[in-house]
């Protein structure tokens, strides 16, 4: 009996001291900043801890810590952290979300702490992501996600086709054009196993949101200071030019339906489409690091409807209202986002800097990969209507993704989908309302 | 008769290899993925094994990421968990199966409501209170929150296990002159050791795989756990770096077959007895 107990006794205490030593000591002198980066290829993130390492060896008494998040739980992640007061001292995020943020009262407002030099530098279209009307700067901005459109020049060339240039761009009649003319049954059993296009249309909203303003549309429309949805005929142009090339011209491979754009490219690799349309400028990393060595492809500047212009968002650094080190946070800041350090940054992750001076950096007018046309089209990004809607991004998943999901897959009409985009959006704004949230 | 037999036989026999290839087919893709090199994942025409093999991936991911930390991490808290919860479910079971009492039926009611609570719903006061005793970014605090998510369930399953045993087993024994350390640790623990062995795997195959808990209770880098270090193979807007995944994947499921390997004999009397005397 007590030999049992003791071997009972022995294990629990073994347990407790187990924990006891093996605690971490949370009583640090020095507490470094915690940096929760979103960074998660290899390059990149390689980047951001040699950024780091940098500014702790320069700066002694500030040290900071390299924490790596991941896109799909940063959501959750940075909630739970807002709510228990448990927050990362500077994180790194995307404009459409942090906005959001910032009307829940979750951000420091950054202004006050902005150099006249990072001001200046950085473009009024990156700063229109982040700046709130009463100029509130709730994010610096580094990155402009920006849409593109890639092309295999091979099959361009074997068809007959001439890219269009900046100078010379294409009209969406040109893309479809094209797209009919390379949509081919190559083997000759009866089934096309060449489309002219591909889109990544699983979570469309946010190109045909982006894509709507080129279009005349902006779906978000302002009556007093709140926001409505509205599918006018400029938005319906674009879903009806979408819906022509996937059913009457077929020119859009079917496979787009239920597709992201990254899950497109082996298909833009193999031939099946001869462009990819609307996939992120990053999509250029996976070509050139996945490409087979034989395979040559080209960036077109944007396709032009009513005008070339297409909105934009950018990835930020923000500082939590609880941090408690605002200050040594935006120093941190200042130095990661350096012009030199920010060309860093865009290399490794294919993406448009958000700073002048990059721009005009040789590595950023590189024909190789497409850096010239990519960049040159930053004279053409605005910010859409919805910037600063509150519920935006629930907008996004809960009516605008699943509606369009159904109307790309042929089971509704143009005039139903946005009737059903009206009447839900609706629903979700005016809940929003309620809660008085403003940007 | 002697036809149709070994027809049926056979008709059986090819399901269940037909079901093992179904079972087999992701974890066959998962290691193939990770031998090919990344522009044969990404190529227009995708085959099942690799056409060249390569191990750049399973470097990638041994020289790169924190893998084997994490892992290790993982581990600790999974045992430490699992024999928390067995040494407090195994006497608990006991207790409220031998002695009755009248909050007995309360106290199983209160496990199976408790199980209805979403993380979600608790995951802020659980954090708070964490932080109150200051075990938030500790792996004492994260093995904590899993025991108290296993422990009901397990109690449960104890529970059941316990209440199928007769009590003349233990009579018998103290009729013989057996005293009660004696009862329970000759007589009842080997009549419980499949059930303890499931419930144990149960509850580290629970801490093994949990991810929320350990993203949002574990700031440090150095205390993240496996699933964690997993998530970070992906990226925005459905992207991932597929090659590493699926060969950090591929380590990550070792120490789990392993166990399973170990201990599935425990496993599977566990589970048989359970679904004949619950």
């Amino acid at each position: 009996m007590k030999r049992n107990i003791y071997i009972v006794l022995i294990l629990l205490v073994g347990t407790i001291l187990f924990f006891l030593l093996t605690r971490k000591n949370n009583n640090h002198q020095n507490i470094p900043l915690r940096f929760v980066s979103l960074a998660w290829q290899e390059g990149t993130i390689a980047t951001n801890k040699s950024i780091v390492n940098e500014w702790n060896a320069a700066h002694p008494d500030i040290q900071v810590e390299y924490i790596q998040g991941t896109w799909n739980s940063a959501h959750d992640y940075l909630i739970t952290a807002f709510e228990t007061g448990d927050v990362p001292d500077i994180f790194h995020y995307e404009s459409s979300v942090i906005i959001d943020y910032a009307m829940r009262g979750y951000l420091t407002d950054l202004s006050p702490y902005i150099s006249s030099e990072m001001k200046n530098d950085i473009l009024d279209v990156a700063w229109a992501t982040v700046t709130r009307p009463n100029g509130e700067v709730d994010g610096i901005p580094f990155l402009i996600e920006s849409l593109v459109v890639l092309y295999n020049k091979s099959l361009f060339k074997k068809e007959g086709i001439i890219p269009p240039t900046i100078e010379y761009p294409w009209t969406w009649d040109d893309l479809q054009s094209a797209a009919r003319k390379m949509t081919k049954d190559t083997n000759g059993d009866g089934v096309i196993d060449q489309y002219g296009a591909g889109l990544g249309l699983r979570n469309s909203a946010n190109i045909i949101m982006n894509t709507s303003i080129s279009f005349g549309g902006s779906f978000f429309k302002k009556e007093g200071n709140h926001f409505v949805v509205k599918v006018n005929d400029e938005e319906k142009k674009l879903l009806q030019t979408i819906v022509d090339m996937l059913y009457k011209d077929k020119s859009v491979s079917p496979a787009s339906i239920g597709e992201t754009g990254a899950g497109m490219i082996p298909g833009l690799f193999s031939g099946r489409y001869a462009m990819l349309v609307g996939i992120g400028s990053w999509g250029r990393q996976q070509l050139v690091e996945n490409a087979p060595k034989e395979f040559q492809w080209g960036v077109m500047p944007p396709i032009k409807a009513k005008t070339q212009t297409y909105g934009a968002s950018t990835q930020t650094l923000s500082i939590p209202k609880k941090s408690k080190r605002a200050k040594e946070a935006m120093m941190f800041i200042d130095f990661m986002l350096s012009s030199k350090n920010t060309a860093r940054l865009a290399l490794n992750d294919w993406m448009i800097p958000a700073r002048i001076s990059c721009l005009s950096m040789p590595e950023f007018k590189d024909k190789i990969g497409g850096w010239d046309i990519t960049c040159s089209a930053v004279s053409t990004l605005s910010i859409g209507s919805w910037l600063g809607a509150p519920g935006y991004v629930e907008w996004k998943s809960r009516v605008a993704n699943p509606v369009l999901q159904e109307l790309f897959a042929g089971r509704m009409s143009i005039d139903d989908a946005a009737r059903r985009i009206e009447h839900e959006s609706n629903i979700v704004l005016s809940r929003y309302k309620k809660r008085g949230e403003v940007w | 008769m002697k036809n149709s037999i070994s027809f049926s036989k056979i008709a059986i026999h090819g399901l269940i290899i037909l079901f093992i290839i179904f079972l087999l087919f992701p974890l066959l893709w998962v290691v193939a993925s990770s031998l090919k090199s990344t522009q044969e994942i990404y190529s227009g025409a995708p085959t099942i094994l690799p056409q060249h093999i390569s191990f750049d991936h399973y470097l990638s991911v041994i020289n790169g990421q924190q893998i084997f930390r994490s892992m290790w991490n993982s581990i600790v808290v999974g045992v430490v968990s699992t024999i928390i919860v067995i040494l407090i479910a195994v006497p608990s079971a006991y207790a409220m199966v031998r002695y009755k009492s009248k909050v007995n039926n309360a106290i199983l009611g209160w496990i199976l409501v408790s199980q209805i609570f979403p993380v979600i719903l608790v995951m802020i006061p659980l954090y708070v209170l964490l932080r109150y005793i200051g075990l938030t970014d500790s792996l004492t605090g994260l093995t904590l929150i899993y025991v108290v998510w296993s422990l009901p369930f397990v109690l449960w399953i104890m529970h059941g296990y316990v209440k199928s045993i007769p009590i003349e087993l233990e009579e018998a024994a103290v009729l013989d002159g057996a005293s009660r350390s004696q009862v329970i640790f000759k007589v009842l623990m080997p009549l419980l050791l499949p059930a303890i062995g499931a419930s144990a795997l149960f509850a580290f195959i629970s801490a093994w795989n949990e991810f929320f808990f350990a993203l949002v209770l574990m700031k440090s880098p150095t205390l993240a756990t496996l699933q964690v270090e997993l998530a970070r193979y992906t990226g925005m807007e459905g992207q991932a770096r597929t090659g590493p995944l699926a060969a950090a994947s591929v380590i990550a499921t070792i120490p789990s077959i392993l166990l399973f390997i170990f201990m599935r004999k425990w496993l599977t009397k566990g589970l048989i007895s359970g679904a004949l005397k619950g």
